[in-house]
């Protein structure tokens, strides 16, 4: 390779005072210029601006630049600003490199001396590898114009709807029986107090019949593979025993049907058949087999459904169906899973039958529910007239594995306190809480409409719950407003459970290779400007997989997410990062290390004229550089991080005399 | 030391709150959220432990109704309206004392110092006695005679019953 | 312009010095003022003991005034509030009605239609010729406007503020003297606690007279008598229970303007005021001679 000395360029910037305060910039730009082949130094105060990046392209013209060295922030903060600035003057992107002389420097130095030479080491990196660069060239893949959505609930529903609703061809995938998740078990939504199926129904039923819409329900996702524009997904799905066109959900069946079972939908409260539908408004609508409990399944000769169907809807040789999506883009809408009340001792859940969860609540008072929407001590059936909340039940309490406070637990007690003053006038209603925490639109009012009601708000949660001989509750806790100490008997009591990551979100992140925040959900891929992306090019996400949030931060954040996969999904091809490994087929000895190492499929060890040779998928490859690192032969590389080039860094770095 | 007192909330009124709620200038009691604007810019509180209009609301929406109408400590507000001015909630707390010390006085709990004022002026028509004394003295300095006795406000008294309770 | 003057109770009895001192500057203003023998307690302690009782004895001076046809005029910022409050609350018809039942047996109705106006607002609306007539006074003075002159505020909407009150520093300027600022300004005089804790009530006044030695006043003005009694009638008491020597005059505001007006100490009731106001005038006069 003959190659002309490279003209390097190198940009110190003071970013304001972030990088300048601590960071002695001109010095570092005078070192810079000491440098070989570099041809200019500069110093500016916001290189990202626009007389910064025109400074960049001038010097690339009049000093005739084969490389450029910006030293400033995170590269994921202006590294593509920077690359289109040496694109659009003529210089192939992949000659740039970007120092990060502010979070990795100023921003967590505090000597100013120290951090300056900080600086001119990490500058100095950068020079001995940008010497070393190569043009790369991005590929273009074509756009598998489809989406996927995980999860039936408001969340998935609402990203589907938008999508379908643009044009684009939709997949729904639900776990259970019926979408409509969470918010179909809830009788009415705060802070209108809008019956939540009522609301919630026509958008479900809307799925249903979509034309740009296929609902896969009763399913998991089995596989992922693929990348952004291009994913192949494997869906289960698990058989139903029952004919959908047959249905006429005459419910003789259930009717017929000897196994009684906890009913899911209600919390447990209630019991519904091995056949049975999920909810009156369920989307599918028609009637399946509980495979795991049905008589006829488990033991074998019990059929009554069968022989008393007069449909002929049943059908025992339904068989789980595997199906292959091709889709461009995914939208994760998985949703939640409750906080376990009974892992809370000291509140009894589980032992004492009068303390029930905020969840077992809106079953209670749902016409749906057991008793038809009369809210009742479970203990004797009945009226309650001293009922409390307690707040902040698995949130906000480190013992219980959540920290963070779960956002929706304060306005939906709000909600259910306002709703049984109305079934009771004379009861009293005290709620225990930590906090009350109601930002958003029209909660504090409904808060405030929720005193004025007079329920009583004592701050002081309660350390444990005791129970009498009559089931009756006892809490003594702290009214920390007063000081007094208040020893309150109660009928009933609510625990405002909070927000868990559902347990299976593990199997589907390792699966999407998506990263989770300490709190179990998952990473956005900007906690401020990116909160419906995640780490992954074309996975989007919404609702409560992210973090918990309410019914219209939710549609809100389906809507954000369904425009992103839509912009990616009506290209026709998107531009593929040429950072990529490469095999030399010389050096590969056929070993498969780096296959059997490689997260994304990405690397296939293929018989060739030569004997078995590894083959990169380039379209599928992240360059994250495993099969390079695990490679025994050195015979993969990933481009633009070369060992070349890395060593050149590495030994800048410990041997400042080789270079200056 | 001194036993600590647990509150049995049984044993107290939660009628109290709507009974203040319904008075003139109780209305707005369950607005309160506790969030002591009333007791920070408070000049009796900052002189005396003995008042915070803050913590008499609590008790009050606590149903602790002996408590807040046996003491006297309703009666220390000295309706500077400090406190209305800023209460977020607009809760209009000396108009909301004044309400507290209406029924206490209904109770039979009116303060020995009110009784006297509200006797003094159901007798004379006025806080202070004027006698021929006085008005001597006003004389002297030029200032016209003032009217000795008004009965007119016993008559009102007569009319809303206050003179059962102070005269 | 005329007034019906409200005297109140206190002070009739104990700040006559307020009262003539009101009456010759609202004479030498050209502000007239008549006196309704009818006039009785204004109602505010009976807030406290009964509320519809308060609105009918508040409301009876109402209709005094009212069939007179003549504006009201307080002195007293008590009195001033519990008139305006009842003032307020009888526009609203079903109370009207209620409490006219009250008042029948007396014979008085009220309609609703009286101007109640405190005698300093009066003053403050009559600065432009207090202006050009005073004669300017050198001296600092820390203004107290107490509370029921400002607030509650729904009963001054078109005058005062409560959180910056303006209008005594403003007529303090007027007659050439200097306001000065001082710590906790707006702070109550405790005046209403004086029956239940005379302690608390004390140290209230305690505190507000060493912040206002603290910023070297001359003296302080004030236009409550129930202020007045606090911190003019009972200063002495508190500096000798408090081992604390104040000697700060309390002028009402109507004395000061007097004197800027050229009024006798005579015309001004000055004589009356508990803490001497002879070096005061003292210092008034060697900065007259020098000029």
């Amino acid at each position: 390779m003959s190659k002309s000395e490279p003209r390097i360029g190198v940009y110190v910037c003071h970013c304001g005072l972030n990088i300048g305060a601590v960071v002695d910039v001109a010095a570092v730009a005078q070192y810079a210029q000491t440098l070989p082949g570099v041809v200019v130094s500069r110093e500016s105060t916001y290189t990202c601006s626009d007389n910064g990046q025109r400074s960049i392209q001038e010097d690339i013209e009049n000093h005739n630049l084969s490389r450029v060295v910006v030293a400033s922030c995170s590269p994921r903060m202006h590294g593509d600003t920077f690359m289109k600035t040496c694109e659009t003057a003529g210089l192939n992107p992949y000659l740039f490199e970007m120092v990060n002389i502010r979070e990795q420097c100023s921003w967590v130095h505090t000597d100013k001396e120290q951090a300056t030479e900080k600086a001119k080491d990490l500058v100095r990196m950068a020079v001995a590898k940008v010497r070393l660069l190569e043009p790369l060239e991005k590929q273009k893949s074509a756009v598998n114009k489809a989406a996927l959505v995980i999860g039936g609930g408001v969340a998935g529903i609402f990203s589907a709807l938008y999508l379908a609703n643009a044009g684009i061809k939709t997949y729904v995938v639900e776990k259970k029986p019926s979408i409509g998740g969470h918010m179909a078990q809830l009788d009415k939504t705060f802070p209108t107090l809008d019956c939540s199926l009522c609301i919630l129904s026509p958008r479900m039923a809307d799925i249903g019949k979509h034309e740009n819409i296929e609902l896969i329900t009763y399913a998991d996702i089995e596989n992922i593979s693929g990348y952004a524009g291009n994913f192949q997904v494997t869906v289960k799905s698990n058989p139903r025993y029952v004919i959908k066109e047959n249905c006429r959900l005459c419910g003789v069946c259930a009717e017929k049907c000897p196994i009684s079972l906890p009913d899911e939908f209600n919390m447990g409260l209630k019991k519904r058949k091995a056949v049975y539908i999920p909810f009156p408004q369920a989307v599918p609508n028609y009637y399946l087999i509980d495979a795991g409990h049905c008589l006829h399944i488990t033991k074998g000769g019990c059929m009554l459904c069968q022989k008393n169907c007069p449909n002929d809807a049943i059908d025992f040789e339904e068989t789980e169906a595997v199906r292959e999506l091709n889709v461009g883009a995914i939208i994760v809408a998985t949703g939640f899973e409750l906080y376990d009340a009974t892992q809370k001792k000291e509140y009894g859940y589980g032992r004492y039958p009068n303390v029930i969860t905020n969840m077992d609540f809106e079953r209670w008072v749902s016409a749906d529910g057991p008793t038809h929407g009369k809210v009742v001590r479970p203990s004797d059936g009945a009226p309650p007239q001293r009922i409390g909340f307690i707040q902040c039940v698995g949130s906000r309490d480190e013992k219980e594995g959540a920290v963070y406070c779960s956002r929706i637990c304060c306005m939906a007690t709000v909600k259910q306190a306002t709703m049984l003053r109305e079934k009771y006038p004379s009861a009293e209603i005290y709620v225990y809480y930590t906090d009350m925490r109601t930002p958003g639109k029209g909660f504090e009012e409904f808060y405030q409409r929720g005193r004025e009601h007079g329920i009583v708000f004592i701050r002081g949660k309660p350390g444990e719950i005791e129970e009498d001989d009559n089931h009756n509750l006892l809490i003594v806790s702290e009214d920390t407003d007063s000081g007094l100490i208040l020893r309150n008997t109660l009928d009933l009591v609510v625990l405002a459970c909070g927000l868990r990551p559902p347990e299976a979100l593990e199997e589907l992140a390792q699966k999407l290779h998506l990263s989770r925040s300490p709190d179990g959900f998952i990473m956005e891929a900007h906690p401020k400007l990116r909160p419906a992306e995640t780490s992954i090019s074309g996975v989007f996400l919404t609702g409560c997989v992210q973090f918990p949030k309410d019914i219209p931060d939710t549609v809100a954040q389906s809507g954000g997410a369904a425009a992103m996969a839509a912009a990616l999904l009506t290209k026709d091809e998107i531009e593929l990062e040429p950072v990529r490994a490469a095999v030399d087929e010389e050096l590969c000895i056929g070993c498969g290390l780096c296959e059997e190492n490689c997260d994304y499929g990405a690397i296939e060890v293929k018989k060739t004229e030569e004997g078995m040779k590894a083959q990169v998928i380039e379209v599928a490859c992240q360059g994250c550089g495993v099969c390079a690192a695990s490679c025994p032969q050195k015979a993969v590389t990933v481009r633009h991080f070369t060992d070349g080039q890395l060593l050149a860094q590495v030994t800048a770095a410990l041997e400042p005399e080789v270079i200056v | 030391m001194k036993k600590k007192e647990i509150i049995n909330m049984d044993e107290l009124d939660p009628q109290f709150k709507y009974e203040i709620a319904s008075q003139p200038g109780g209305e707005h009691i369950l607005k309160c959220v506790q969030c002591a604007t009333c007791s920070s810019g408070c000049p009796v509180a900052s002189v005396s432990d003995r008042f915070n209009p803050r913590k008499i609301i609590r008790m009050a929406v606590l149903g602790l109704k002996d408590t807040v109408l046996r003491e006297d400590f309703v009666w220390y507000c000295a309706a500077c309206y400090t406190c209305s001015e800023r209460c977020p909630q607009d809760v209009r707390i000396p108009d909301l004392m004044a309400a507290v010390r209406n029924i206490a006085v209904k109770e039979g709990c009116i303060h020995p110092a009110y009784k006297e004022q509200g006797r003094l002026i159901g007798e004379l028509g006025r806080l202070y006695e004027v006698t021929e004394f006085e008005n001597e003295k006003r004389e002297k300095l030029g200032l016209p005679k003032v009217r000795e006795k008004n009965e007119e406000i016993a008559e009102i008294y007569s009319c809303t019953g206050v003179g059962k309770v102070v005269l | 312009m005329k007034y019906a003057l409200f005297l109140g109770c206190t002070v009739p009895v104990r700040t006559m010095a307020y009262e003539i001192s009101t009456r010759n500057v609202m004479k030498k203003l050209g502000i007239s003022l008549a006196d309704l023998e009818d006039f009785g307690c204004c109602g505010f302690p009976l807030e406290s003991i009964d509320h519809t009782t308060y609105l009918s004895v508040a409301a009876r001076n109402l209709a005094v005034a009212e069939a007179a046809n003549l504006p009201v005029m307080t002195m007293c910022s008590a009195c001033n509030g519990s008139l305006l409050k009842a003032n307020l609350a009888m526009q609203d018809k079903n109370t009207r009605d209620e409490i006219n039942a009250n008042l029948k047996p007396i014979n008085r109705q009220y309609k609703g239609t009286t101007v109640v106006k405190h005698a300093a607002r009066v003053l403050y609306e009559t600065m432009d010729t207090i202006k050009e007539m005073a004669h300017p006074l050198n001296l600092k003075v820390a203004a107290h406007y107490g509370c029921h002159y400002t607030k509650p505020s729904e009963i001054y909407a078109d005058f005062e503020d409560p959180e910056v009150p303006y209008s005594l520093e403003e007529l303090i300027s007027a007659v050439g003297a200097t306001p000065i600022p001082y710590e906790n300004k707006k702070q109550c005089c405790g005046g209403s606690v004086m029956g239940i804790d005379e302690s608390v009530s004390l140290e209230m006044v305690r505190e507000k007279l060493s912040h206002i030695k603290k910023a070297g006043a001359d003296a302080m003005v004030l236009v409550c008598p129930f202020c007045d009694v606090m911190y003019d009638i009972n200063q002495k008491r508190i500096e000798n229970q408090a081992g604390e020597q104040f000697g700060i005059p309390v002028l009402f505001l109507p004395q000061l303007i007097g004197l800027a007006l050229g009024l006798t100490p005579d015309e001004l009731g000055l004589k009356m005021n508990r803490v001497s106001v002879r070096n005061l005038l003292k210092t008034l006069g060697d900065g007259n001679e020098q000029k």
